[in-house]
């Protein structure tokens, strides 16, 4: 009978406390691999699926609301900057181009962006490009004739169930104004997937209020300098200006970056807490097993297993609750990871890769396995050091 | 043992303060080797004709230190950003930024992490490029550090009342 073996039947025989502590190791590692890959692919997904524009205008608000709506969908948006603003930058001889974008309602939570043909331009600096997987982009129709056509996102098309040619609208005050579908979006992994797009005329004859506005609204206008060195004249002129604000992007995604750092470190602490607890608990697990042994162990070494016999056996066992424990709890987090990013997505989140492999995973399973077998390195001794003529001794 | 122990003790406080007197030199000597330069420097290097001076050529291809305000105008994971003289943010004391004589392209290094504040100078470390290129992405810059470290300085720089202040720094 190999060591292995030994340790197999060891296992087997005290099935429930086994099955627990694994339970134990897999949930802890569930919520390590669960949690690392959440704030992870969530800094991600904000760097994947942020603006190429360098600057986004908006009226005088909070810089953070303004990125989080225009770009990435989320929160509400800030209040209306004019036309004229937008016409001031496409004018302007730094700026390479400006995109004007209205934030509007949502059809079944997918947010109206009323906005130009521009907003889907490929160009040189742009990482992605906007292609049309179904039908063709909306008309650039006229205030005096709106054509109230809608280009919806990857996602929006696949939730909502849309096709092309269907027509739509959501509450009872936009019955008047039914979208067509003109064409559906390729995927592009960012909010641009969650959004549905028409013209700005469209837009504003929708709208009770800016129907009758001379001078039209926007809710923030993207700017792309001809030269990047130019972003802070143009940043710096915008701000100090009494109407506008211009924001990078990129600043507003450091910041919430930051906060999430903290929230990270929060819990780096709780994780190492609920580390400790598992270790604790295959600690008492192997150490209340060797103990209950002792007899058993005696017998063993009676029979003329040596010491180093009886710590290998000990040992083993340890790291085999461990590295079952390690694999379910990566195969869990992952799930677990699955869920979260679902639950994120629906409520407008960016996007996660809940099934990225990487350096994580192995890490993490040779990590457990490591203080599993320092965990049960106690027992081991205790066992090692199990004085045969004491523990044979009749009970009596 | 006990023989040795006094001899021993000796031995060893010299090989530490040796080995420290070492680390000092090297340090002292890591300082010295990359030359750091100012915005000041920059911007008079700076020719009618688009051109830049030999003084500030000679830098090129050299790791050299640049002290500056981290302008996020590229991605947000930082592989690209501008370095200014003056913060983007903030209550607006300076003058403007006025283009690519002003701030400085930088191309990071990969998988760098810094907490990233606007309104702290950092100091900036990587291959100088001096002289007009034209990035696809970018446009124009007149002064790039490739695969560069940022770190944040720290210490600045005290004086007397009196002493004239420390120029271009």
């Amino acid at each position: 009978m190999t060591v292995l073996t030994v340790a197999w039947r060891y296992l087997q025989g005290r099935r429930v406390a086994s099955a627990l502590t694994v339970l134990s190791i897999a949930l802890g590692v569930s919520l390590v691999i669960a949690t690392t890959l959440l704030t992870g692919g969530l800094r991600a997904g904000f760097i994947e699926g942020t603006t190429d524009y360098g600057l986004v205008v908006g009226a005088k608000s909070s810089p953070t609301q303004l990125v989080l709506n225009v770009v990435f969908r989320m929160d509400t948006p800030t209040p209306n900057i004019s036309m004229d603003i937008y016409r001031d930058l496409k004018d302007d001889p730094l700026v390479e181009v400006a995109v004007p974008v209205a934030m509007g309602d949502a059809f079944q939570g997918f947010r109206y962006v009323a906005t130009t043909n521009t907003y889907f331009e490929a160009f040189p600096w742009r990482r992605r490009t906007v292609t049309v997987a179904a039908g063709r982009l909306f008309r650039e129709d006229s205030a005096a004739q709106p054509a109230y056509e809608a280009v919806l996102g990857a996602e929006a098309a696949r939730r909502t169930g849309l096709h092309v040619g269907d027509r739509f609208y959501e509450g009872e005050e936009m019955a008047a104004y039914p979208l067509t579908v003109v064409g559906v979006l390729s995927a592009t992994a960012s909010a641009d997937d969650r959004a549905i797009f028409f013209s700005l005329p469209s837009f504003w004859e929708m709208n009770e209020v800016s129907r009758g506005m001379d001078v039209k609204p926007l809710t923030a206008v993207l700017v792309r300098p001809k030269r990047i060195s130019d972003l802070p004249a143009l940043h710096r002129r915008l701000n100090v200006s009494a109407e506008t604000q211009a924001v990078f992007p990129s600043a507003v995604l450091l910041s919430v970056f930051n906060v999430l750092g903290i929230v990270e470190e929060g819990l780096a602490v709780i994780l190492a807490i609920v580390a400790i607890v598992v270790l604790l608990y295959l600690f008492v697990s192997m150490y209340s097993a060797t103990f209950e042994r002792r007899r058993e162990i005696a017998t063993m070494r009676a029979l003329g297993a040596r010491r180093a016999t009886i710590l290998s056996i000990v040992l083993l066992e340890s790291a085999a609750l461990a590295v079952v424990g390690g694999v379910a709890g990566i195969v869990g987090g992952h799930g677990a990871a699955y869920v979260g990013a679902g639950l994120l997505a629906a409520r407008g989140g960016p996007q996660t890769h809940p099934f990225a492999v990487g350096t994580l995973q192995p890490l993490t399973l040779v990590a457990v396995v490591v203080l599993g077998a320092l965990a049960g390195l106690l027992p081991a001794l205790l066992a090692y050091r199990t004085e045969v003529a004491e523990n044979l001794a009749p009970l009596s | 043992m006990r023989r040795c122990r006094r001899p021993c003790g000796w031995r060893g406080a010299t090989g530490l303060a040796a080995a420290l007197a070492a680390l000092y030199v090297a340090t002292l000597a890591h300082g010295q080797e990359i030359p750091r330069l100012t915005f000041a420097q920059l911007g008079d290097a700076i020719r009618a004709n688009q051109t830049v001076t030999q003084e500030i050529k000679s830098y090129a291809g050299k790791e050299v230190e640049i002290h500056g305000f981290i302008i996020p105008a590229g991605p947000p994971d930082l592989s690209f950003f501008l370095l200014g003289r003056v913060s983007a943010v903030g209550n607006y004391c300076c003058e403007l930024p006025s283009g690519q004589d002003e701030t400085v392209y930088v191309y990071a290094a990969r998988g760098m992490t810094i907490r990233y504040d606007p309104l702290r100078v950092y100091k900036v470390r990587g291959a100088f490029e001096a002289g007009p290129v034209a990035d696809k992405a970018y446009g124009v810059s007149f002064f790039r550090l490739r695969n560069a470290r940022v770190e944040e300085a720290v210490g600045a720089r005290i004086f007397k009342l009196g002493d004239a202040p420390p120029t271009g720094r």
